[in-house]
């Protein structure tokens, strides 16, 4: 599903150059649970964002299935990206000024998905999440863990074949912590490829694959 | 569809949120917004409506262009020549304004009226509300007929539909109403009466014979161009009719023109300058206001980073962005705009209220359609001018970084605020200077010493109906007048005059004195003509420098005598002009020299003058002028008293101090003075809160790295001129990027201007000096806030 091809970013400066990651080779089958681990300032999110899209600056050969992410226009990045990926960020990124319900449907829109079915997606997913009581409720109004949960069922309203997550139990009690994975991993049983980027074992635990990063290189992939 | 509605209802939300940035920006916008549209619907009103009659377009103004370049008033020769040869013309009029006396219905009441030729109406193709309007085809010129407006209907005649077909008397003649014409209806000025003349012209106000006499010259032309030709051709026919005329008739004509000027634009040529100026003036308002709203919403982009972020990584393309932000910035305009039609409202009764009286079709201006569309229109504009940069700048968030640091402590995006500041400021400046040279010149015009002392002088209009007064009945009547108020100790130093200074008469002839070669027509000298009692030098100031004044043995049989002005001595040829004759028409003997005084308005130097006793050269317009310290009610009962006595069914016309009558001459000065300043303060409030806005968020960004410095040792002294150097930089650079343009902005006001340079360095000066001074206040909140960071708590926060 994911071929990484010697992928590297670096920053300039002056005549010196830093690289955050380098000559990262890897593979990621459909289906896989994959962790990145590895201290801070190895690469670990840099990673993650540039397997998002969100980045753009580096090097090397990127493929998703069949389109080769490094040669594709920023236009048609986007249209990969809404058409694969579904991200969950450690701080929940909810938007303040949108209910449960409109953070939910705000991914279907940028899809350009018609309203009728937005709707029937939407309640679909509240269902699954047990959420339905929360729909009106404004971030504010929700937990740290009511809030992460929005925050995935957000990152999978769009039926994404992957989600990448960085940290999402960062800013989670332990028991909050269990129940998110324990999402992932019902969803990764349902045939959604995660990617996830985390210090936690346990939480590596619930994946498949460890990827290990130190200065930007992979140390160890198991 | 549905997307703009939902982008509609976010943003609703967002702003409700954000109450102290929404609420700054809306007063921001109503006030730019609302001011516009105020002076667009004055603009409106009176240059860009046409006017209210069918095909108003096709309406000329016909004028007669002297040898001296002047417009001039036409003679009844020349008007039949011009009417007879002017095929491309389907209709001419000729009209002139007369006091009129209403009477026969009670009080005798006095309404501006308007002698015309039948075919005044034809040219003014408007329905009646009530009867008929007469006309070429069916009026001959004879018939007593009379058309009133509705106020005069409604106020005199209570509406009646009765009225149609009364008798009343006009100055003294039973004259028929035959219609009403509605309110809008008051060409020319603000006529209430039009009577058709009795000959195929108006009749002359002078006791001179006017049919023949291509030099009196005493009212006005209009005319509607036929269909089947252009206005071009129109004016081509006039002009070829002029060139005939001076070619045929060279002692009279020679040297002058004919032309017609459409009459919507002939009606506002004086003011059209002046408005357009004060709209670029209001439109540099909106536009401050602009890049106040649009700072404002950099700012707040700065810290929506991590929304944007998040919505980008969720899918949002950059026009998705574009569009949810661009549809914040027009709900946001939209709301200033309604905001701002209540604030049009309430500026445009204050702008009726102040705007001088002589400003044309000022009754025309409304808050309509028009108005609402252009307002609609500007809100659009607004929206999308203050709404670009910001939504284009927020809508390429750098993701990565954006999501991390949340938006809360990154860098701030401060050049596009930058810009945004240092053009407010250089266009508050341009503003400021406007203002400023407008105030200096308004200043120097009112300390112009007319040449009379304006002081405790009171004015009353004495104008006479010529169906009762023929010349001599004129002279008994001003005399016996006069002879009254100087027995009454309220109004004994009192005397008879015409015209009333910077007053709407006048009177003028050409000026050749018996013995000095004679000027060519474009060269000849023209004099003002006065019409004065003895006893006037003394009652308005004047000095009598050489010879001597009037006395009662200048009687109307005594050889005609005059007094001249200063201004008229070159004309002498250095000779003494005491005891010189001058050729008026009909040559008079010079017996004094008087001061100089101004006659038409305060910028308009003194022109050569001649003063004629009022026994001698008597007119029908003539007023009292009463020195005395006693209020003008009490002078009005003194003169009305004295007017009763000698013909009780006479009303009293206007009662003014001169000092009244001056305010009024300078009305227009003043209300552009007064506009502009205060444009030029809303700029800089608007400048000043766009600085402090920008220096406040900036302090708050740099909240850490103040903290590093002052745990590194700085004192807060250092940090104030850190912050308070920051403001001032951008002020200096938009100081002299204000400069620059106010050399090349003002040169639109150079005709507005009376003795002041459009480039005068001190206005220039201490004008930037005020607009630095206010910066530097604007930055002094934020920088005393930045030398109160406490360093513990700011790195505690990093």
């Amino acid at each position: 599903m994911i071929t990484l091809n010697s992928i590297e970013k670096s920053y300039r400066h002056g005549l010196s150059q830093t690289f955050v990651l380098r000559r990262v080779n890897a593979e990621i089958k459909q289906g896989d649970f994959v962790s990145i681990m590895g201290p801070s300032g190895a690469g670990k999110s840099t990673l993650l964002h540039i397997l998002g899209m969100h980045d753009s600056a580096w090097t090397g050969e990127y493929w998703l299935f069949d389109d080769p992410i490094h040669q594709l226009s920023a236009k048609d990045r986007m249209r990969v990206q809404k058409q694969h990926v579904g991200f969950v960020f450690q701080s929940y990124h909810l938007l303040d000024n949108l209910t449960v319900y409109e953070n939910i449907d705000l991914p279907l829109s940028y899809r350009d998905v018609k309203k009728s079915e937005r709707e029937g997606m939407v309640a679909d997913i509240l269902d699954r999440f047990n959420i339905v009581g929360k729909k009106d409720l404004f971030p504010n109004q929700l937990s740290g863990g009511q809030q992460q949960l929005v925050a995935i069922a957000r990152a999978v309203v769009a039926k994404p074949t992957l989600i990448l997550a960085d940290e999402p139990t960062g800013n989670l009690h332990t028991d909050q912590g269990k129940e998110i994975m324990e999402l992932f991993r019902r969803l990764n049983e349902a045939g959604t490829t995660i990617v996830q980027v985390t210090h936690s074992q346990a939480n590596a635990a619930y994946g498949r694959r460890v990827i290990n990063l130190k200065d930007g290189w992979i140390v160890d992939e198991n | 569809m549905n997307a703009i509605a939902r982008d509609v209802r976010y943003a609703f939300r967002s702003l409700l949120k954000a109450k102290g940035f929404t609420l700054v920006a809306l007063v921001t916008l109503a006030l730019g917004i609302g001011g516009t549209t105020a002076i667009f619907s004055i603009v409106d009103g009176v240059v860009l409506r046409p006017l209210p009659y069918n095909d108003s377009q096709r309406i000329l103004r016909l004028v007669r262009i002297s040898a001296r370049g002047e417009e001039a008033s036409f003679s009844a020769a020349d008007y039949r020549d011009l009417k007879k040869d002017a095929t491309n013309l389907s209709s001419v009029a000729g009209y002139r304004s007369d006091i009129v006396d209403l009477t026969g219905r009670g009080e005798p009441v006095r309404i501006i009226g308007m002698q015309t030729t039948a075919g005044f109406f034809d040219v003014f193709d408007a329905p009646p509300l009530r009867g008929r309007t007469y006309h070429e085809a069916t009026d001959k010129p004879g018939a007593a007929v009379a058309v009133i407006g509705e106020a005069i209907w409604r106020q005199q005649f209570g509406g009646a539909d009765s009225v149609i077909g009364s008798q009343v008397r006009l100055n003294g003649t039973p004259t028929e109403i035959i219609g009403v014409v509605p309110e809008w209806f008051r060409h020319p000025g603000k006529s209430d009466a039009w009577m058709l003349s009795p000959l195929d012209v108006p009749t002359s106000p002078f006791s001179l014979d006017a049919s023949g006499n291509r030099e009196v010259q005493y009212f006005t032309a209009v005319a509607r161009v036929d269909r089947r030709k252009s206005l071009v051709e129109a004016r081509e026919q006039l002009k070829s009719i002029g060139a005939r005329l001076a070619d045929e008739f060279a002692k009279t004509n020679a040297g002058e023109a004919l032309d017609g000027r459409p009459l919507a634009d002939s009606m506002v040529a004086d003011v059209r300058t002046a408005l357009f100026v004060l709209m670029g003036a209001v439109g540099f308002v909106l536009l401050i206001a602009c890049a106040n709203v649009a700072g404002l919403l950099v700012a707040r982009g700065a810290s929506r980073r991590r929304e944007l972020a998040v919505r980008t990584a969720l899918g949002a393309g950059r026009g998705r962005l574009m569009q949810q932000l661009l549809t914040e910035s027009l709900v946001l305009a939209a709301a200033g705009g309604a905001l701002g039609l209540l604030v049009a409202n309430w500026a445009l009764d204050l702008l009726v209220s102040v705007a001088p009286e002589n400003l044309p079709r000022l009754d025309e201006v409304a808050l309509d359609w028009r108005v609402a569309l252009f307002t609609f229109a500007a809100t659009i504009v607004v929206g999308v001018l203050f709404g670009l940069t910001p939504a284009m700048q927020a809508s390429r968030p750098e993701l990565n970084a954006d999501l991390k640091d949340g938006g809360r402590t990154g860098t701030a995006r401060t050049g596009a605020r930058n810009v945004m500041v240092v053009a407010q400021v250089a266009l508050a400046l341009v503003l400021l200077i406007g203002a400023g040279l407008m105030l200096t010149s308004f200043s120097r015009l009112r300390a112009v010493d007319p040449g009379f002392r304006t002081t405790e002088l009171i004015t009353v209009e004495l104008m006479l109906p010529l169906a009762r007064y023929d010349e001599s009945a004129q002279r008994r009547f001003y005399m016996g007048v006069l002879e009254r108020l100087q027995a009454n100790p309220l109004t004994a130093q009192s005397a008879m005059l015409f015209p009333f200074p910077f007053g709407g008469g006048n009177a003028q002839a050409g000026f050749q004195v018996i013995g000095q070669p004679e000027k060519p027509p474009a060269e000849k000298t023209v004099a003002e003509l006065n019409s004065i009692s003895p006893g006037y030098l003394q009652t308005a100031g004047l000095r009598l420098i050489a010879g001597r004044d009037f006395a009662a043995t200048d009687g109307p049989d005594s050889p005609p005598v005059a007094l001249v002005n200063e201004a008229a001595l070159k004309e002498f040829g250095g000779k003494n002009p005491i005891g010189e004759q001058v050729d008026l028409g009909s040559p008079v003997t010079v017996v004094g020299i008087v001061s100089d005084a101004r006659r038409r308005s305060l910028d308009a130097p003194p022109r050569p003058a001649v003063y004629l006793p009022y026994s001698q050269f008597v007119l029908p317009y003539m007023g009292a002028m009463v020195r005395t310290d006693k209020s003008a009610a009490a002078t009005a009962s003194a003169v009305k008293a004295a007017v009763a006595q000698l013909d009780p069914d006479l009303p009293v016309g206007d009662v003014k101090s001169i000092e009244q009558i001056i305010d009024e001459s300078t009305g227009q000065p003043r209300f552009r003075s007064f506009l502009i300043t205060s444009f030029a303060i809303l700029a800089l409030l608007l400048a000043a809160v766009g600085v402090y806005g920008l220096i406040s968020f900036t302090v708050t960004q740099r909240i850490p790295e103040i903290g590093v410095r002052l745990a590194l040792g700085a004192n807060p002294w250092q940090v104030f001129s850190l912050v308070i150097g920051q403001g001032l930089r951008l002020a200096v650079m938009g100081v002299v990027l204000g400069l620059g343009a106010a050399v090349l902005a003002t040169r639109l006001l150079r005709g507005m201007l009376f003795n002041t340079s459009a480039t005068d360095p001190l206005i220039y000066a201490s004008l930037a000096l005020l607009l630095l001074t206010m910066a530097g206040v604007a930055c002094y909140v934020p920088a005393r806030r930045a030398m109160r960071v406490d360093p513990m708590r700011a790195l505690r926060s990093e």
